[in-house]
């Protein structure tokens, strides 16, 4: 019932601030190819390795200014290490750096995930804390959750061969210099498990933030995501 | 600076593009049929039942066989059974909860559990009742005397031993001994937890 309200809330603000009831609001259109490489070590322990690109296609507002010059943004490298300390249930921790033009940004990241499961469905509670340090920019903390729904296309769960719908619903707190703001992100995704190893998924990841102060900034891209368990 | 932005985006297109994708694995595998792919001596058997909600049927493909199952409920029970290929009934599971065990059951198994587990949680019971197809409708039906099943349990169990938290699924008989057991290995969850 939860899950259900989780996404009826997501739905809400998704047509809510898309709706421009905020007058000065912007939009970004893009592409974030992400590979993530996990690799499970003895007693209970894995390593994560994500790499992430940003690629921007268009910006505009609702003025009607609309710009289209293709924009490479940034590259995330992010490593994590994670430990299983219940049955569903795992701690990690590690760093991201950004390369954002000619600024690196580091972020440390902690994490602890539950994963749930209900016949044909599964669940993912991530609870996550990050702070983030640049020489541009005051540092910025911030508190994060996330539920991610696994919907099986076939059967009860997801086997290799079949497609299964992926949805992400996560809620990120940020305080920066004494600022507080709300970013919503809604990620569905249609993926495709290959084998066991291999996992693929493509879909629009929409996140909305700033629209506390009544400016808010939306952006839509298109995500493409390559999973492998070395 | 412009170089190694471009690098950056090729090496994620390319990680993402690469061949040993494509790479074949053994596995098992559990896919929803339709009613054209059932073989017609299942389907006698659970048309023989006055079902009144609509029932799943599923192909399950492991390392050595395949078998078709049917879920459904009946008489607010949830049931499963399982057919070889050709149709024949091969079990009929029943979902039961841990004080449905018979107590001499749950007495038996409980000490099994003691001495294996430093700490145990029994997640899910199913009886299992294996016998001719009149006996395996019978027992659904309701009418569960005069017939010839055996009659296992098969229970899931949570283990803390050592420093390990596992699920495993035990399968027991009707005086409490364990006949096999078998460590539940989870799908991975990679792609939801990151």
């Amino acid at each position: 019932m939860s899950t259900k309200r989780f996404f009826l809330f997501g739905i809400f603000v998704w047509c809510f601030t898309n709706n421009t009831v905020f007058a000065q609001s912007s939009y970004q259109l893009g592409a974030l190819p992400t590979f993530n490489a996990n690799y499970t070590l003895k007693n209970d322990w894995s390593v994560n390795g994500r790499l992430e690109s940003r690629l921007l296609f268009q910006t505009g507002r609702s003025d009607g200014f609309i710009n289209r010059d293709f924009n490479y943004q940034l590259t995330d490298f992010a490593l994590l290490g994670a430990k299983k300390v219940g049955l569903k249930s795992r701690v990690a921790g590690g760093f991201l750096v950004r390369v954002e033009g000619n600024e690196i940004i580091f972020r440390l990241i902690q994490q602890y995930i539950l994963v749930r499961k209900m016949s044909g469905i599964r669940f993912a509670h991530r609870i996550m804390t990050d702070q983030t340090f640049s020489k541009s920019e005051k540092p910025d903390f911030r508190l994060r959750y996330r539920l991610s729904t696994e919907f099986a296309l076939n059967g009860e769960s997801v086997d290799p061969g079949e497609f299964y719908i992926k949805v992400n619903n996560e809620y990120l707190n940020s305080v920066q210099d004494l600022t507080y703001d709300l970013e919503i992100r809604l990620v569905p995704l249609l993926g495709y498990s290959l084998n066991n190893r291999y996992k693929i998924e493509a879909g629009l990841d929409y996140r909305v933030n700033s629209f506390i102060r009544g400016n808010a900034r939306h952006t839509y891209w298109m995500n493409f995501n390559f999973f492998i368990e070395i | 600076m412009r170089f190694c932005h471009v690098v950056c985006s090729l090496i994620v297109f390319l990680l993402i593009s690469v061949s040993p994708l494509f790479a074949q694995e053994k596995f098992e595998k559990e896919s929803r049929i339709r009613k054209k792919d059932i073989p017609p001596k299942a389907l006698q058997f659970v048309e023989a039942l006055p079902l009144a909600k609509k029932v799943k049927w599923y192909r399950e493909e492991g390392l050595t066989n395949t078998t078709i199952e049917v879920k459904f409920k009946y008489e607010k029970k949830r049931y499963s059974v399982e057919f070889d290929t050709l149709g024949n009934v091969e079990d009929v599971e029943l979902n039961i909860t841990k004080p449905g065990l018979p107590s001499g059951v749950l007495e038996s198994f409980s000490a099994y559990l003691e001495a294996n587990c430093s700490k145990y949680n029994i997640n899910k019971v199913q009886i299992q009742y294996t016998g001719e197809a009149p006996d395996l409708l019978s027992v659904i039906k309701g009418d569960d005397k005069n017939l010839k099943l055996n009659i296992y349990y098969e229970v899931v169990v949570v283990c803390t031993y050592g420093k390990k938290t596992d699920l495993f699924e035990y399968l027991i008989n009707e005086e409490g001994a364990v006949l096999s057991s078998s460590k539940i290995i989870f799908k991975n969850s990679t792609h939801l937890e990151y």
